[in-house]
């Protein structure tokens, strides 16, 4: 009989060592790229962001410039987040996103949701919470950009169908914060005003991540026991057509898209989440 | 439309019409943002169709304090009464 403990080889144990090691390292990678984040959006919101602005022939051209810096911004920073070995991502359905003037619509589980769509999409005008214009990273970008505000319902939607009549494309997170979705707390009904008021179709992105970090109130040192992986799906054209044409009072309209758009986004990142989980298990 | 009572069910129709309230929801006390969940578009939406059914002009301003049904119905009342 041999002894039953197996030896242990060489590999095995660089591999035990890179585990002990993996945590710690994304811990302090994590804090580096917030710091990164943050200084950047200072340093760029007092030199670069400005010079574009003020150097353009118009405010149009000068906003123009800013958001094609942010999309260059963020490319670099989702490649950086991925050198450092904090994540890996893949994304489904890019060319879906190609076409300008789109109203595009995103479920929100994690803080860099929008870091990876601004990267998908050049020029793209996003709506933003009021609160972020308080931050003092956040509100260099956010104004330098001239993003929209979430702070008063109409203005919002005016705004936003100005945008999308010119030829924009816009971003809208339907949820207006980072959360799960569930029955309990459908999505605001923002989106579906939007939509309905520009008569314009909605393009769904799904985000899931696996295993699910930087959520609501996690703090930014309690990375996951495992890199996480992003998933962005580009979905098919939501039409609104068959709520424009119901005959039923607008606001009634609005909340039937919402409850609609509530459910896809629950479905697909269900089956999104699940896909994942089921490769995890086989590799 | 006049006698507090009929501007209320009257209030209370178009609330269910226009936002699919459950009408036993809709009380004297209900908050239109808190309870009700209707927001300032649908106050736009609300102030359109009240016009329509009132025949009257009604500026947003005269609805800036309304925050609860009852609140709506005497800003409707005080509308009615004034050129009657």
């Amino acid at each position: 009989m041999h002894d039953t403990a197996q030896p242990v080889d060489d590999r095995t144990n660089a591999r035990r060592w890179a585990g002990h090691f993996d945590r710690p390292w994304r811990i302090a990678a994590t804090g580096f790229a917030f710091a990164c984040f943050g200084v950047g959006a200072v340093l760029l919101g007092f030199t670069i962001w400005p010079v574009l602005r003020l150097a353009a022939r118009d405010a149009q051209a000068g906003l123009a410039r800013v958001r094609c810096s942010m999309n260059i911004a963020m490319r670099l920073f989702v490649w950086l987040m991925h050198s450092l070995g904090l994540l890996t991502y893949e994304v489904h359905g890019r060319d879906r996103l190609a076409r300008r003037g789109q109203l595009i619509v995103a479920n929100h589980p994690t803080l860099i949701d929008v870091v990876f769509l601004v990267a998908l999409l050049p020029e793209v005008e996003c709506v933003v919470k009021q609160a972020l214009w308080r931050n003092p990273f956040l509100r260099w970008p956010v104004a330098w950009a001239g993003y929209i505000s979430n702070a008063d319902g109409p203005e919002l939607v005016a705004a936003c169908a100005r945008a999308l009549a010119a030829g924009k494309s816009l971003l809208l997170f339907p949820e207006g914060t980072r959360g799960e979705l569930c029955q309990a707390r459908p999505m605001k009904r923002g989106a579906a005003q939007v939509a309905l008021a520009a008569g314009v179709d909605l393009r769904p992105v799904t985000i899931t991540c696996e295993p699910l970090t930087l959520r609501k109130g996690t703090p930014w040192y309690r990375v996951p026991r495992s890199r996480p992986h992003w998933v962005l799906s580009v979905g098919e054209l939501i039409a609104v057509r068959r709520w424009l044409d119901s005959g039923e009072p607008r606001p009634a309209s609005v909340r039937h898209l919402t409850l609609a758009l509530t459910q896809y986004f629950e479905r697909s990142a269900e089956l999104q989440g699940a896909a994942m989980r089921g490769r995890r298990i086989s590799t | 439309m006049n006698g507090s009572q009929e501007i209320f069910e009257r209030l209370r129709d178009v609330l269910v019409e226009l936002f699919e309230i459950d009408a036993q929801r809709i009380t004297l006390d209900a908050h239109l943002y808190n309870d009700l969940e209707i927001d300032s578009i649908d106050t736009i939406d609300l102030i359109l169709k009240l016009k329509e059914l009132t025949g009257r002009k009604i500026q947003p301003e005269q609805f800036r304090h309304v925050r609860t049904v009852r609140d709506a119905v005497n800003a409707l009342h005080d509308l009615m009464t004034k050129i009657a």
